[in-house]
């Protein structure tokens, strides 16, 4: 693999952040490190980077053990939550800021400079100052930033979080874009799932200092190895089956039909604009229902339910 | 722009540069210590030394009945520090008040008189009192046509309560401004009143920082020497004792002793003054910072009443004091008519000139050389692991918590003999400037820091640069704020200090202050008048000169606005953790 992680490490004091990792990425894929605050997503991110030190394992990429290397030798690079642009330099001087440690003369880094700003559609504000342009251009400058000097690896950390939803969106698909130009290898932290899905190759999730399940983001969305990353994904409806087993089943894999086995009462609507969610008391559970919002139904119908079977999930020690 | 580019460059040699960095940046840091050490761990080390060590057996000698002994001053200090302490720090809240109010041209008048304080020298309220209510003073005698003795225990209250009041009124505003708006809003929102509001939430709020102001005043007081050695007269405090055992009798044993009964109030004020600073600091902490605006009080009623004497009261002493003194350099008396004279002018230029100019050229160097010293220390201990940390950060301080005339004395037993003799030169006078003033430049470079966020630095370290590197490109120049800050107060304070230095001058590096002192014991109180305020000008003027300059140079960089981004940055990390 392009980059692994082996048993990788990290205590504050007592607080053990991340415990025993293990995790690898293939070569010009995005992975999403995905967990909730507080999981040691971040602080493996500042151990790839280089600005933590690792008490234990070893972090190996390209075939090169990166482990120990000061952060400025890393071929690594990072994009920071609140960017870390340098307050007192332009926009293009920031960009090409690492390109002098690489031995490239002023003339030429600037040149290449103009070259990531046009491809990041700032060209026309390279001699502003940082303040002066808006969150999501702040954004795109320290994406430029750190692309520029060619790394082997992007690290993200939660780029998008201080931007509104709308940006949010459009910055994503930005990204995933020059990713793909480039076939750059990244990893993007976050705590978004739907983020994650909707960027990542691959999705890892973390919780506890450790990545608990590992996979494609549809993998780990309809396979769920544990019921933490089933309601961490998404909502899960909860049913007892013949023999007793706790099973969870996605809501969208429950449809309202006319001759459904599950008969129930519409006790609550919420209206979410492309679809409508009903909760069901059906005197043994609650379930949760999405639907088309086209479709009319109102609190206290009384309904039956459809589910697909070959959708249930089943978890050997479920806790709730 | 394709994969070909993927392979990273470096220059070859990026080894040897990675020592070389590495050791440069061991030699700094070995470099702060050791300076740390010498200039302020050593001579305090000497100087308790001294107390124990006379004729070279280790006694107690100097300190069997050090209470009894100095009993008096003792006594005497103690209720001139209470009372000093009290009235300044009610004053200086009332004044702060009164500011947080005012707006516009008004405010900046205020501020402004209260900033005259910072650049004025420390016994330019005694000069202005005898003037005024001297045996000759204008309004005991010409006034009033009494001859009263006026060198008394109120005198020293009186003239202690007036200066420090100046200080405790910018303490306070700074204290004020950090008040968040929306949390009094919120109470008048709730129904509380004005004054109802001021009482509940404000009074409650500021209490950690007015105890803190109350500490911090009653430890000016204990170790000024100026004031009481001027117009205490026959009334000796422990301060003004110390002075004369050492320079009047040369006794620098009983002096160090004596020293050592303002050393323990001196720490133990400084620790919970500290302590007090914490809780304020948590007290007033606001996750968005403050709403800004108008002050949304209104005093209304007595407490109105109260503030405006006060205030009145104040400024009119200021204004009074300054007048005096600006217009006493340029007035000659001849058997009780003033006149018009450029006599003390004449006088100055014939004698005091060099000891003017020394004063500014060894200001500068402090301003130069202490800045940065301390602003680079402050980076060191904040951002990099040093051992002992907490140690170090303890000397850095020390010199602030410490009464003047103990360092004065310390330098004086350190530096008196071998390698290390600095005495009698102008280096030691520098030197103990500016290790005297270290720890306000190593606060001012852990304020402006903590605008600097860390992330800087990972990002420059991420995208190549090396430890050195991140100094030069990042921190140095977002630092450039608190240099003027840093310069100005070094310069301010160099040009205005007497604590120590009048204990290490000699005759050939004579400075400003000294001979101002000289003038007013000597009873010359046109040139006094006239020296003090030459030292105001000069350093208005170059405090305003500096500001302008790099004012000027940063107005492309909008440094308004990039406050705002470190703000920004400040909340989304403690919202993080």
């Amino acid at each position: 693999m392009y980059l692994e992680i082996n048993d990788l490490s990290k205590s504050f004091g007592p607080k053990t952040v991340v415990s025993h990792m293990n995790l690898s990425v293939s070569e010009g894929t995005i992975l999403c490190l995905l967990g909730s605050s507080g999981c040691g997503k971040t602080t493996t991110l500042q151990l790839l980077g280089g600005f933590l030190k690792a008490d234990e394992g070893r972090i190996l990429l390209d075939g090169e053990d990166i482990t120990d290397m000061e952060p400025e030798r890393r071929p690594v690079s990072t994009v920071f939550q609140s960017y870390a642009l340098f307050p007192h330099k332009t926009v293009l001087e920031n960009v090409i800021y690492g390109l002098k440690f690489q031995g490239m003369k002023k003339k030429e880094a600037v040149s290449r400079g103009m070259e990531y700003l046009e491809l990041v559609g700032l060209s026309e504000y390279a001699n502003a100052r940082i303040q002066k342009i808006s969150g999501g251009q702040q954004q795109r400058v320290a994406l430029a930033r750190a692309l520029i000097v060619n790394p082997k690896m992007v690290l993200l950390d939660e780029p998008l979080s201080n931007l509104d939803a709308k940006l949010r969106v459009r910055i994503r698909e930005e990204i995933r874009q020059i990713q793909k130009r480039f076939g750059m290898t990244m990893i993007f932290v976050t705590h978004d799932q739907e983020e994650a899905m909707a960027l990542g190759d691959q999705i890892a999730i973390m919780e506890e200092g450790k990545v608990i399940q590992h996979g494609s983001p549809e993998e780990i969305y309809h396979h769920p190895n544990s019921l933490f990353v089933m309601n961490f994904l998404g909502k899960a409806n909860k049913f007892t089956d013949q023999d007793g087993r706790e099973v969870y089943v996605r809501p969208e894999a429950m449809r309202f039909s006319e001759n459904g086995p599950l008969r129930g009462k519409i006790i609550k609507k919420s209206f979410l604009g492309a679809l409508n969610q009903y909760e069901v008391d059906t005197g043994t559970f609650l379930v949760t229902v999405m639907e088309d919002s086209c479709h009319e139904r109102n609190e206290g119908d009384l309904v039956r339910i459809q589910t697909d079977m070959s959708r249930i999930c089943l978890f050997e020690s479920s806790e709730s | 722009m394709n994969r070909r580019l993927n392979k990273r460059v470096f220059p070859a040699n990026t080894l040897f540069s990675d020592i070389l960095g590495r050791a440069a940046d061991w030699s700094i840091l070995l470099f702060l210590m050791a300076a740390l050490t010498v200039f302020i761990f050593y001579p305090l080390f000497c100087l308790s030394l001294k107390s124990i060590l006379i004729d070279g057996r280790l006694t107690l000698q100097e300190y069997e009945n050090l209470f009894a002994k100095n009993a008096v001053p003792l006594k005497h200090s103690l209720f001139t520090a209470s009372l000093s302490a009290v009235f300044s720090t009610i004053l200086g809240i009332l004044v702060a008040m009164k500011l947080s109010v005012s707006r516009g041209k008004r405010k900046l008048f205020y501020r402004a008189i209260l900033l005259m304080t910072m650049v004025s020298p420390p016994f330019i309220s005694s000069l202005f009192y005898i003037q005024l209510f001297g045996r000759r003073g204008w309004i005991t005698w010409r006034l009033l046509g009494l001859s009263i003795n006026p060198y008394n225990k109120w005198g020293i209250i009186a003239m202690q309560s007036i200066h420090f009041t100046s200080l405790n009124a910018l303490f306070m505003t700074g204290i004020m401004e950090k008040l968040d708006h929306r949390i009094i809003h919120a109470a008048r929102d709730l129904g509380a009143s004005s004054t109802a509001a001021f009482f509940q939430i404000i009074v409650p709020m500021l209490k950690p920082a007015m105890w803190g102001c109350l500490i911090l005043s009653f430890v000016r007081s204990l170790s000024d020497f100026g004031t009481p050695a001027v117009i205490g007269g026959r009334y000796s405090t422990l301060a003004s004792e110390i002075y004369m055992q050492l320079i009047g009798y040369a006794k620098t044993e009983k002096a160090a002793a004596m020293n050592m009964l303002l050393f323990i109030p001196a720490v133990l004020a400084f620790i919970s003054y500290r302590f007090l600073m914490k809780q304020s600091d948590r007290m007033l902490a606001s996750e968005n910072g403050r709403t800004g605006g108008e002050f949304p009080i209104r005093f209304k009623g007595i407490l109105n009443l109260f503030m405006n004497l006060g205030v009145w009261l104040f400024y009119g002493m200021m204004l009074l004091q300054y007048f005096c003194i600006f217009i006493t350099g340029f007035l000659k008396s001849r058997k009780g008519v003033y006149s018009f004279s450029l006599e003390h002018v004449e006088k100055i230029a014939e004698f005091h000139k060099s000891s003017i100019l020394r004063s500014v050229e060894y200001s500068f160097f402090v301003a130069i050389f202490g800045t940065l010293f301390g602003l680079l220390l402050s980076y060191y201990l904040e951002r990099r692991k040093v051992a002992g940390k907490w140690g170090w950060d303890f000397l850095a301080s020390l010199p602030y918590l410490l009464p003047g005339t103990c360092f004065g004395l310390g330098y004086i037993m350190a530096f008196n003999r071998g390698l290390l003799k600095l005495t009698g030169t102008a280096a030691i006078i520098v030197l103990n400037m500016a290790f005297k003033q270290l720890p306000a430049i190593t606060k001012i470079g852990s304020a402006s820091l903590a605008q600097i966020h860390r992330r800087l630095e990972d990002a420059a370290r991420d995208l190549g640069a090396g430890r050195l590197s991140v100094i030069r490109d990042v921190i140095l120049p977002n630092l450039k704020t608190a240099f003027v800050t840093g310069f100005i107060y070094n310069f301010a304070s160099s040009m205005t200090t007497a604590g120590a230095v009048l204990f290490l001058i000699s005759a050939r590096h004579k400075v400003a202050v000294y001979t101002l002192f000289d003038a007013i014991n000597s009873g010359e109180y046109g040139v006094a008048s006239l020296i003090s305020s030459i030292i105001i000008v000069i350093t208005i003027a170059v405090s305003g000169g500096v500001s302008l300059l790099f004012a000027e140079r940063d107005e492309k960089g909008s440094g308004r606005k990039r406050k705002q981004i470190g703000g920004k940055e400040r909340v989304h990390v403690s919202g993080n953790q």
